[in-house]
């Protein structure tokens, strides 16, 4: 039983640091309705950028976020005027309207995806940084039967933190209330006098704000900062997001978590190697029978 | 429009007059497949910083020709190392080839090689059906059949009943658990729990909490430095503190960096220390950390290294006029080679003899121990 309890609390830890990066994942493509590839580089990116400032200053935690926000915004906003301004240069009713403009995006954020992570690579070397040890947050903590660290209540919070903090701008604020418009229906909020483009650099600015913070949490957690490192979540992140109907931000959260508990449970009956065929079975079972999602139904987007 | 062309003609002619002066010595090519980018990228870089080392002191020991080594990126792609192979083979100029990192990779392309009859030198394909693809290929790495018994009768000896095997999932992961447990369970030992995951994992913590509820004696390991540095930060994490033996692919400085304290007590199996007073391994270390910001070398690069000179000396004992027939033949003379992971001979099999040595992780540093 014991064995089980602590299989859980590894599984919603691992599930928490997808619930992260999936937030501003999700966020993004709620407005666009175009999935940007180059989200898992702007979760390197904010590690890496946290890896220095410690390395540099050795400042507490708190300092380093707010560091990486300030990346993360410059971040958002520079890949927004990279590999999306250009595609929305037309700003007449078909172009808006088109699917292949639109979707040029994908390509277009993947090659920039491309740009950065070899520029790391690089620039660092594609081995793991070698992060200092008072800067990782897994100092264990026993409770009871189950052992979790300092890492993933500073992540639980900082989560929940988004979650809360990102429907309160959602809901309460001049520019959350026209990223909503905006992802509702672009050209309607056009036409109603809301500044599409400038919407669209806030979002990205929002969102890679939360993906570099998550890369610097999941970072500093497992201590493992290299140029790769995006990959993997970005996909967990990206299963996530389909799983909780694309556009739901609490949806992805809840569906993350699930995924991080069914990857770690299912290690308990097989061998390690097919825990990550969940995350693809998943994928494949929400996408045939629930293709809204596994909570179903219209929902407001974002 | 006129100045560019005349720039271009320019720089032709420059070209012509530069190719035309490299020309003064014959010029012998060799082959070198590895992985520059991707996820075992950081294994390729090493290599080739170790084999410009090894090829830069070769052209300018004043030999009566040069050697040029042209590196390809298989990004550890089975069907990107048969592309290279193809590549290699189609270049008449070429007459040998090292690489590549992995064993798939190596093996894959390997049967490109066989065909067309290339001498191939792997630094670290340790598969053991590698060598026996035909008689062009050689390596300079131990195997696991020699390691996997050494570290079981190694473990046997210190005791240890109830061990859990977990290695990568590969070709080489395999030979990892089989040649272990055949031998420990020969010893009279048991393996309680084996299991493999795929290379990269980032939460080894399901795995590690699996492996506590069988509680074994000590773990055998398969896996390279940056998987151990992880498993063994996560085993602290959890509270776990059953030893860890493993093999001479998690020896690494790196390890010990990025796991800290958490990497003390491991034991692992060697061909390479830095710390070897041996004038050849302190040169080759003063070369290395010149060109690496003082990092120590691994077994790997030296690995490397010495595959390359391997390979430099059996050329320059075919010249004049090397042909790929003439370098396998004084390949497979290679006899006492002394390079800076021992000296390597290679046997009937093609197969390398060296020496382990056995090690542990104390205070920070990798210290060679009798049991």
């Amino acid at each position: 039983m014991d064995f089980y309890l602590q299989q859980l609390a590894i599984g919603l830890s691992v599930g928490m640091t997808y619930a992260l990066i999936a937030i501003g994942f999700t966020l993004i493509f709620g407005v666009l309705n175009v999935v940007n590839f180059a989200h898992g580089e702007v979760y390197t990116i904010g590690a890496f950028a946290g890896l220095l400032v410690v390395t540099t200053f050795a400042p507490p935690l708190l300092a380093v976020l707010l560091a990486v926000l300030a990346v993360g915004a410059f971040v958002g906003v520079g890949l927004e005027r990279l590999a999306f301004r250009p595609f929305r240069r037309f700003s007449d009713e078909a172009s808006l309207k088109s699917r292949a403009m639109r979707e040029s995006t994908l390509m277009s954020s993947l090659a920039l995806s491309i740009i950065a992570r070899e520029a790391l690579e690089i620039a660092f070397g594609s081995r793991f940084q070698s992060v200092p040890v008072a800067a990782m947050i897994n100092q264990p903590i026993a409770l009871g039967p189950v052992t979790i660290t300092n890492g993933d209540l500073i992540i639980l919070g900082v989560a929940a933190l988004m979650l809360i903090g990102l429907q309160y701008v959602l809901r309460h604020t001049q520019v959350g209330l026209s990223i909503r418009a905006v992802s509702n229906n672009p050209l309607g909020a056009k036409y109603v006098g809301v500044d599409v483009d400038r919407t669209i650099v806030w979002t990205f600015a929002v969102g890679s704000m939360l993906g570099a913070v998550a890369g610097v949490l999941v970072g500093f957690y497992y201590g493992a900062i290299f140029a790769n490192m995006g990959f993997t979540p970005g996909v967990k992140a990206f299963v996530a997001m389909v799983m909780g109907g694309l556009s739901s931000i609490p949806g992805a959260v809840v569906c993350a978590l699930l995924l991080g508990v069914c990857e770690s449970l299912s290690t308990a009956f097989v061998s390690s190697v097919w825990s990550d065929m969940v995350a693809y079975g998943f994928l494949i079972v929400t996408l045939i029978f629930f293709p809204r999602g596994i909570f179903g139904g219209a929902r407001e987007r974002v | 429009m006129k100045t560019k062309l005349f720039a271009a003609a320019v720089a032709a002619a420059a070209a012509f007059a530069g190719s035309a002066f490299a020309q003064d010595k014959p010029v012998v090519k060799l082959g070198y497949q590895l992985p520059l980018t991707g996820n075992t990228a950081q294994y390729g870089q090493d290599f080739r910083t170790a084999a410009e080392i090894a090829l830069a002191r070769f052209n300018s020991a004043g030999k009566p020709f040069k050697v040029e080594i042209v590196f390809e990126d298989s990004r550890s792609d089975a069907k990107e190392g048969v592309a290279i192979a193809r590549k290699f083979v189609d270049d008449k100029a070429i007459v040998g080839v090292l690489g590549d990192f992995t064993s798939g990779v190596s093996m894959a392309s390997a049967q490109v090689y066989k065909e067309a009859g290339m001498p191939q030198l792997s630094q670290t394909a340790s598969h053991p059906d590698y060598a026996k693809i035909s008689p062009w290929q050689f390596r300079n790495i131990t195997t696991q059949a020699q390691e996997g018994p050494y570290n079981a009768d190694w473990m046997k000896a210190r005791g240890y009943k109830k061990v859990a095997i977990i290695a990568e999932q590969t070709d080489w992961g395999q030979t990892v658990v089989s040649n272990f447990a055949d031998e420990f369970k020969k010893a009279g030992g048991q393996v309680v729990f084996s299991e493999f995951f795929n290379r990269g994992l980032a939460d080894f913590r399901p795995l590690i909490a699996k492996i506590a509820r069988e509680k074994p004696d000590a773990i055998y390991t398969g896996f390279f430095y940056e998987d151990a540095a992880q498993f063994l930060k996560q085993m602290k994490q959890l509270g776990v503190t059953i030893p860890v033996h493993s093999t001479s692919a998690a020896y690494n400085q790196q390890l010990i960096q990025l796991a800290g304290a958490d990497a003390e007590g491991m034991h692992l199996t060697a061909t390479f220390l830095p710390s070897n007073p041996d004038p050849k391994v302190q040169d080759f270390v003063t070369a290395w950390k010149a060109k690496s910001n003082g990092v120590d070398p691994g077994q790997f690069p030296a690995q490397a290294f010495d595959a390359v000179n391997i390979m430099l000396a059996a050329v320059e004992r075919a010249s004049p006029n090397p042909t790929r027939e003439k370098v396998r033949d004084e390949l497979a003379k290679t006899k006492a080679f002394p390079g800076v992971t021992g000296e390597t001979t290679f046997g009937p099999d093609r197969e390398p003899a060296k020496k382990l040595a056995k090690t542990v992780v104390r205070n920070g540093q990798f210290v060679a121990v009798e049991n």
